[in-house]
């Protein structure tokens, strides 16, 4: 085992059946365990892919699973979902970190006295069946889960004539009761954002929650840019604060919260003009104008008016209501009231659709809080708790637990310890969705299939859900009519199945290789606007008075509503707004902590009138000064080795109310008072210069008016310097192209000498589409074996991911409406043509491929870091310790990336262009009788992963290639190039801003 | 002159041990051997037999067994089922009791837990499809393992020795970089040097 | 008669009633050799406990990994560099002070050029190890020496780092040789009076001097070659460590005038340094009579002039940064005067540029306590010199997303205070094995014994 570099253990062995019997250590002999009957899709070193569907969250989204020698190691966004078309986001990444979590459970837990003591699943079943036939009264709550799933459930439950509650920590309930009240529509409503020319969000973050954040992500990249015919879509954010989404806005207008309402009706007043349009809801219209709502949003009646005769006209328009991180006392009336301006501006059946009945979590947390009474009065018998975690997500007021303990037998599904299991008396853990079987619909006429993609972690004695039901049922004596869940399923899809949709089995295997099959729905009649059956109001909802700063808090981009928490890929994920890792921290606006006299990194108390905690302050300038933002998924007590003690739990700090009609829980209910502790701590952030990029040619833009006729004086366009030979310092013409640009005249010898034949590897991204949403870190992270290094070595300044997304903010103000430029900037190795690494590295272990790829060789490096300091990109990242082994426990590194060295400490890396994955395609080709390879073959992890499609990689010597088409846009610079003349492979290419570039790299 | 005298002594007695050593080597096993030779394997599997093209033995093609190395990375090892497949109806002429081993594995539903021979460095990555499909010969790597009863890796303490002093390369060199790259290095019909000699063809 | 006029300290003579006759010298200066005092036992049992300390933190390190110091992306290198080019740097005085003064018949010299040289052998042997400190893999270091191997593969000439591993090694043999050779004649003085096992070991390193004129005729002709020989590398070798900044893109290192800037720094803080060990070494051994407050000026002298050249160094950078127009570089440079590490930068100027300023006035030069404070700040100055160069350019380097700030660690400072502890090891055992002072040269500058009664009345 040489330099205690060492790929994957598992690489030694072929076959998951001697996984576990791998020997490391360079004493005992190394052993090869062949399978003992050899799958027939295996080929050992081959990669075998499977589609399938993620259940990350509740979007759904299609998922393509690459297995080596039967072990999931990657999982991609599939392009032939009909929802999510490609991409994936972070969290569903992640996915992957819950199925090699060494914290999963490792059988059966049975409590015995104040202990779980792991049993067999006989025994468990037994005792379940048992408990169930003697004290009944069963309740069965649970999340979201597929229709099959869901059948399953409500059988079970029948057949014991028990009760089913459902119970998801982040849902969209206001917006299926507003949908239920506007149109009479059973489901969620979907939105085509792609088509919209102008987007309003009142206060909803699309790209990071809801019913499809991929697909809206996508949605945003493309309506936002530019169009063949010069124009693009503008992006408004009506909000109290700034989140991912509203980051991306070119227009933000701070209104108050809990005003949407106000505003949306008060635009809608403009465009109904004598209100006609908006039938039922005409008189209410009348009682609303720019002013009332101006009054209402603290911001200016102008800003409102303008918009609004906007919003009429720029058809088609899209506004969507406040999602789970707004929804206060009145957001059902709210998302109402948005569906009112959406109707009266006509953009019901163009980009917002009624009858598409998307399935994503919208349960009403009305029904937890009489469960919750229930359990408390005595009433339940038998509690089981299913892919949800209410100890966690319900706020400390709502009792949970005091009522959880009142149920005689609590039984949890949780695949891995979490609060609610660890309440439990029996816990049956679940199977990870990557080894289990299950379906999906996100929307009508579309239908995917889960199914497993390997084997169950041998580790982990877990058992399906569906199959235990099945089996207490069966010891129970109820036959549902399967003895497996997945022949229920597809008995289930049978029935559904009818003669028009051809041939059942061979719709089935479509489904499996596709990942889903979509039917043609019959069209419904255009929806019409239905008057309320129940009262609304739309006024400002009241706040608990806790103080004199209202309290936003919101999900987490990285952890959702806290189920995603344990993993630490997402923990060490920099925040995409805040850039901040591990720890939790209190948003707050700069004059606001100024006149409180509070710095960032002080530690304040938070209190509310229902709870209080202890967080870190840090300074935000896209946040109203009379709010403070706190997300969700922090402070876990009882969840595993990185989640808990990770950050504060925001929901300690909400009552457990629920709003009215919808039931959905309230998160923006009261005010909180900070006070400081007197205590500081360095924030575990990855930000250096606050956001401020100094006016240097980082993160450039051009004003949409400008394109077009401004080739000339766009610096870092035209014509291309180069350096005139080896160590000749007169800047040469180059002409025009960055084909030319390597190697350099006069390094053109030995295997340079013929370079111009072979490929040379580019990247074009367009931060016009990068949204920030750090979907390609994780990938990144997935796929290279880039370890995590924990929140004490973040605080040093060690981060080691080898994307980092640049955030500067340009033009952000808190105060008044107005334009919003803020830049995202996704930097990794700019394999510089003229790189300053590579002279300094005494050992050659940086260099230049004769492809043009500044490539790390790892077993030569030996640690000097001169490369490190005389990058001016700073995207070269060190081992300080033995991350790889130190922080990886068992099975966790059954994940890595067999094709990929994993490091050890001492060594430099940084970004390769996935060279396994260019090397993998040449051997592929190779094979193919030596053809060559095609453009667009060579898939990096960011670019697959990215939902806005901004990352394009390709041979840039190729002037068909995609990536010479992309770079030839007028808007393409390289970063700092024209300054230092390093001749990036990587091209960038400038946001479009509709107002004039102020600044950003205009010196 | 006494140091020239010394360094010709030194090559003799180093010839010598090599070619006793080739001598052992060649001498152990054979046809009709009494009992399975110590092989360190948990099968006293004997290449020779299987691949050997002697009277008696089976001459099989290499990738009968290692099934994926024309395709894959890797070689690949062959399953359990593979070798019962056969040994099913093959009770073995010279020791049936190690065949029979392979049912108990089969029976047992285990693998068979071979030991490694062959290895290269963690960090350095062969792709055996490229190397089978440019008519390498699985001999020129891993020796003339058709002639092998016990596998041996065909370098030894002595082949820098025997190489230093014959100039000849030793068989498997796969510990030492300079044995690739000189392979790599060398010119094609073209004159042209036959393999790339860049870093991230194999380090990455 | 003219000579007689001139004053014979500037001619180098002693003229100390005690010191007439020329085994005065040799008595004064071997008595150093004989049993050592407490003080003597109380420094070296100190420098062998930093010894442990330095030992311990670096195998820390080499066990837990290069992460045991406080380095991390941006700055890459922090106290280690900084410590090695101060080491250097000391390093430089001595072959000057010997080599150079020699060659120019500098008369000033004699008395402290031993210890210069001594000085000078250790300082590049504490220097030569903080590169191998400060790698990630230092058993992979071996990879920067140009030698046939079974990779095929050889170091990157390009890289500076290769050129510092010529360059130290280098200096390290041919200011050992030099140091060597100057004391072969006074090793066999003190084989002469030396018995027992101690005389063994000088009649074995004193090659057999017997001090016949033609082993002097030798003895002249191999110090003024081997002088000639060194005098190019004091100005080549911190030249060549200057580029291990200047060749880089770093704002702040970028600049051509970075060769002749720290060769003046070097012998600055080298003099400083011989400052520094020569006081007390005069004090503790009683050399009043060879190191007169005439050597301490002439040093002071060498200091005021280095000083100010180091000086103009800081502004010129300061000055060019703004006069490029740069704004990267303006941005390096103020982030230098105001920004997170403005103390250090401060505390550099202080002891290197304004100090100094003391050394006009003679009644400083001529005041042993004044120099010895004085050198012990410029000491001080230096390391924070390089301190500010390393780390402040690094940590604000082109994209500013990318500033990071950086704290060294508990091993980091032990591993740099126990450099010095291992340096004074060295140099401790060297005032009790060889004579500190050139006895020899010494001679030849004693005042010939007839002139002694003219002088008289």
């Amino acid at each position: 085992m040489t330099d205690g570099i060492k790929r994957r253990d598992f690489l030694k062995v072929l076959g998951v059946t001697g996984a576990g019997a791998t020997l490391t250590g360079c004493s005992e002999p190394e052993r090869l365990l062949p399978y003992v009957v050899a799958p027939e899709e295996i080929t050992p070193g081959v990669a075998t892919w499977y589609t399938t569907v993620c259940d990350g969250c509740s979007a759904q989204c299609g998922m393509w699973v690459r297995t080596r020698e039967g072990r999931a190691v990657k999982v991609e966004g599939n392009p032939n979902h009909p929802v999510s078309r490609g991409g994936l986001c972070s969290k569903g990444h992640a996915t992957l970190q819950h199925l090699y979590n060494p914290d999963r459970f490792h059988g059966p837990m049975i409590r015995e006295g104040d202990r779980l003591r792991q049993g067999t699943w006989d025994e468990a079943e037994q005792q379940l069946a048992a408990q169930i036939g003697a004290i009944g009264n069963v309740m069965f709550i649970g999340g979201r889960v597929g229709p099959s799933m869901s059948n399953l459930i409500d059988q079970f439950v029948t057949a014991i004539d028990g009760t089913r509650v459902q119970y998801d920590a982040v849902s969209d309930a206001p917006l299926l009761e507003a949908a239920r009240i506007a149109y009479g529509e059973p489901g969620l409503p979907s939105y085509d954002v792609g088509n919209a020319r102008l987007l309003l969000s009142f206060g909803n973050d699309f790209i990071e929650t809801g019913s499809s954040p991929v697909a809206h992500n996508k949605g945003l990249a493309q309506m936002s840019s530019v169009d063949a015919a010069g124009s693009k879509g503008r992006f408004v954010y009506l909000g109290p604060r700034l989140s991912t989404t509203g980051l991306n806005a070119d227009e933000w207008i701070p209104i108050r919260p809990g005003s949407e309402a106000a505003v949306a009706l008060g635009m809608a007043s403009v465009i109904a003009g004598d209100a006609g349009a908006a039938g039922p809801y005409a008189d209410v219209l009348r009682s609303y104008s720019p002013a009332t709502a101006a009054q209402a949003a603290g911001v200016s009646e102008d800003a409102i008016r303008e918009l609004a005769e906007r919003f009429g006209s720029d058809s088609p328009t899209l506004a969507m209501g406040p999602s789970a991180g707004g929804h206060h006392r009145n957001a059902t009336a709210a998302n109402v009231a948005v569906m009112i301006l959406n109707d009266v501006a006509g953009n019901v059946g163009r980009t917002v659709h009624y009858d598409a009945n998307v399935t994503a979590a919208a349960s009403a947390y009305a029904d937890m809080e009489s469960a919750v009474s229930a359990m408390a009065a005595g009433q339940v018998g038998v509690a089981m708790v299913h892919g949800t975690n209410p100890a966690y997500s319900m706020p400390a007021a709502s009792g949970f637990a005091e009522a959880f303990a009142q149920a005689s037998f609590k039984v949890s599904f949780a695949s891995a310890m979490d609060e609610t299991a660890a309440l439990a008396d029996l816990i049956l853990p679940d199977r990870h969705f990557l080894e289990a079987w299950g379906d999906s619909m996100p929307r009508q006429g579309v239908m995917a299939l889960q199914q497993p993609v390997m084997q169950a972690v041998p580790h982990f004695d877990s058992k399906q859900a569906g199959d235990v039901l099945l089996a207490a049922s069966a010891h129970l004596g109820n036959d549902l009519g399967s003895a497996t869940f997945y022949e229920f399923m597809r008995a289930g899809h049978m029935e559904m199945h009818d003669a028009s949709m051809g041939d059942f089995e061979v719709g089935w295997r479509q489904a499996l290789r596709e990942g889903a099959v979509e039917h043609e729905v019959a069209a419904t009649a255009t929806t019409q606007l239905q008057a309320p059956d129940v009262a609304l109001s739309f006024d400002t909802p009241a706040l608990d008075q806790g103080g004199d700063l209202t309290l936003l808090v919101h999900p987490s981009p990285r952890f959702g509503g806290g189920e995603f928490s344990n993993s630490p890929w997402l923990q060490e994920l920099p925040d995409p707004v805040s850039k901040i890792t591990w720890h939790s921290w209190l948003e707050m606006n700069g004059n606001t902590a100024e006149q409180r006299g509070i710095r960032e990194g002080d530690i304040v108390t938070v209190t509310s009138p229902h709870g209080s905690v202890d967080v870190p302050v840090w300074i935000y300038p896209g946040i109203r000064e009379d709010a403070v933002a706190l997300a969700m998924g922090g402070g876990h007590t009882d969840m595993g080795r990185w989640a808990n003690e990770s950050g504060v739990n925001a929901l300690g700090l909400l009552p457990s109310e629920s709003e009215q009609p919808s039931g959905a829980m309230v998160t923006l209910a009261t005010t909180v008072s900070v006070t400081p502790t007197g205590e500081r701590r360095r924030i575990a952030t990855i930000e250096g210069s606050k956001g401020d990029q100094h006016d240097r040619p980082i993160a450039p833009a051009v004003a949409l008016a400008d394109l077009g006729h401004a080739e000339e004086d766009e610096e870092g366009h035209g014509e291309l310097q180069e350096l005139q030979g080896v160590g000749g310092f007169v800047p040469v013409p180059g002409d025009g192209g960055a084909a030319t640009a390597f190697p350099l005249e006069g390094a053109q010898h030995g295997p340079y000498a013929e370079s111009h034949e072979i490929p040379r590897w580019a990247m074009a991204i367009d931060l016009d589409k990068c949204t920030g949403c750090s979907a390609c870190v994780t990938a990144c992270q997935a796929e290279n074996n880039v370890p995590w290094v924990g929140e004490d070595q973040i605080v040093m300044g060690r981060d080691m991911n080898w994307v980092r997304i640049e955030r500067y903010y340009e033009q952000i103000d808190a105060t008044q409406a107005g334009d919003l430029d803020v830049r995202m900037l996704p930097m990794i190795c700019q394999h510089c043509g003229n790189a300053p690494c590579e002279p300094v590295c005494p050992v050659f272990a940086t260099y230049h491929t004769p492809e043009g790829v500044n490539a790390q060789i790892y077993n030569r490096c030996v640690g000097t870091r001169y490369c490190a300091n005389n990058c001016p990109y700073k995207v070269r990242v060190f081992n300080w310790y033995r991350y790889t082994d130190e922080n990886v426990p068992d099975p966790m590194n059954w994940q890595w990336n067999p094709d990929v060295t994993v490091r050890t400490n001492g060594i430099m890396e940084k970004c390769s262009f996935c060279m396994q994955r260019i090397r993998e395609v040449e051997n592929r080709a190779a094979l193919e009788d030596g053809r060559g390879i095609r453009d667009g073959e060579i898939v990096p992890a960011c670019e697959q992963s990215c939902p806005a499609e901004a990352i394009v990689f390709g041979n840039i010597r190729d002037e068909n290639s995609r990536v010479s088409q992309v770079v030839s846009s007028e808007r393409t610079y390289r970063v700092l190039d024209e300054i230092l003349n390093t001749q990036p492979a990587v091209h960038y290419l400038k946001k479009v801003t509709f107002h004039e570039v102020a600044t950003g790299g205009h010196e | 002159m006494r140091k020239h005298w010394l360094i010709g002594g030194l090559a003799g007695v180093f010839a010598l041990a090599g070619l006793a050593f080739v001598q052992g080597g060649g001498s152990q096993g054979g046809e009709g051997a009494e009992g399975p030779v110590e092989s360190g394997q948990p099968i006293a599997f004997p290449h020779n037999q299987h691949a050997g093209s002697e009277p008696g033995q089976n001459n099989m093609d290499c990738q009968f067994c290692h099934f994926s190395a024309e395709r894959s990375v890797d070689a690949g090892i062959p399953s359990v089922a593979t070798c019962w497949g056969c040994h099913i109806a093959i009770p073995g002429t010279n020791n049936p009791q190690e065949v029979a081993k392979i049912q108990g594995y089969m029976e047992r539903d285990e693998p068979i837990p071979w030991v490694r021979i062959y290895k290269i460095s963690d960090h350095a990555h062969f792709p055996h499809m490229r190397h089978i499909n440019a008519g390498l010969e699985c001999q020129q790597c891993h020796g003339e393992v058709q002639e092998m009863e016990v596998l041996e890796k065909a370098d030894e303490w002595w082949t820098p020795a025997k190489e230093l002093f014959f100039g000849q390369d030793p068989v498997w060199g796969g510990d030492n970089m300079g044995w690739c790259v000189e392979c790599h290095r060398e010119p094609d019909e073209n004159g042209e040097q036959q393999a790339s000699t860049d870093c991230a063809v194999c380090h990455y | 008669m003219s000579n007689a006029t001139k004053d014979p300290i500037a001619r180098g003579a002693l003229t100390h009633p005690d010191v007439t006759r020329l085994d005065d010298v040799n008595r004064d200066v071997l008595k150093i050799l004989s049993a050592p005092g407490k003080g003597w036992w109380a420094l070296f049992g100190l420098a062998t406990a930093g010894v442990g300390l330095f030992l311990t933190s670096w195998g820390w390190q080499i066990y837990r990994g290069i992460g045991a110091s406080g380095l991390n992306e941006p700055v890459g290198w922090g106290v280690y560099i900084t410590t090695f080019v101060f080491w250097v740097g000391i390093a430089h005085s001595g072959t000057l002070i010997s080599a150079i003064l020699f060659l120019f018949r500098a008369p000033w010299r004699q008395s402290i050029y031993r210890a210069a040289e001594a000085m000078t052998v250790f300082a590049v042997m504490t220097a030569g190890l903080f590169p191998l400190i400060h790698v990630g893999r230092i058993w992979h270091a071996y990879w920067l020496i140009p030698y046939p191997n079974s990779r095929f593969l050889w170091p990157n000439f390009k890289s500076p780092l290769v050129w510092d591993v010529f360059a130290i090694t280098t200096y390290f043999t041919v200011s050992a040789t030099f140091f060597y050779l100057g004391a072969i004649p006074d090793i066999a003085a003190a084989r002469d009076r030396a018995t027992g096992l101690r005389k063994k070991l000088y009649q074995l390193i004193s090659l057999g001097w017997r001090g016949s004129d033609q082993q002097w005729h030798h003895f002249g002709k191999a110090y003024i070659f081997l002088a000639a020989l060194a005098t190019p590398l004091v100005l080549s070798v911190h030249s060549v460590v200057s580029w291990d900044f200047a060749v880089s893109i770093v704002p702040g290192w970028h600049t051509t005038i970075f060769a002749p800037y720290f060769v003046a720094g070097a012998i600055y803080s080298g003099v400083a340094m011989v400052i520094t060990l020569v006081v007390p070494l005069r004090k503790i051994f009683g050399l009043e009579a060879y190191l007169t407050t005439k050597h301490f000026d002439a040093m002071a002298k060498l200091c005021l002039l280095t000083s100010m050249i180091v000086f103009y160094a800081y502004l010129s950078e300061f000055f060019m940064a703004w006069y490029s127009g740069e704004e990267i570089e303006r941005t390096a440079f103020w982030n230098r005067l105001f920004g997170t590490y403005w103390w250090a930068t401060w505390i550099m100027l202080t002891c290197n540029g304004f100090l100094p300023v003391m050394l006009w006035f003679k009644r400083v030069r001529y005041s042993i306590p004044a120099l010895f404070v004085i050198s012990i700040f410029v000491n001080i100055g230096m390391w924070f010199e390089r301190y500010v160069i390393v780390v402040t350019s690094l940590s604000h380097e082109y994209e500013p997303f990318a500033w990071g700030i950086y704290r060294p660690s508990v091993t980091e400072m032990g591993i740099m205070v126990g450099s010095f502890a291992w340096f004074g090891f060295w140099f401790l055992l060297f005032t009790r094995l060889l004579p500190p002072i050139a006895i020899q040269e010494l001679k030849e500058v004693l005042p010939p014994p007839m002139r002694k009664q003219k002088e008289a009345h």
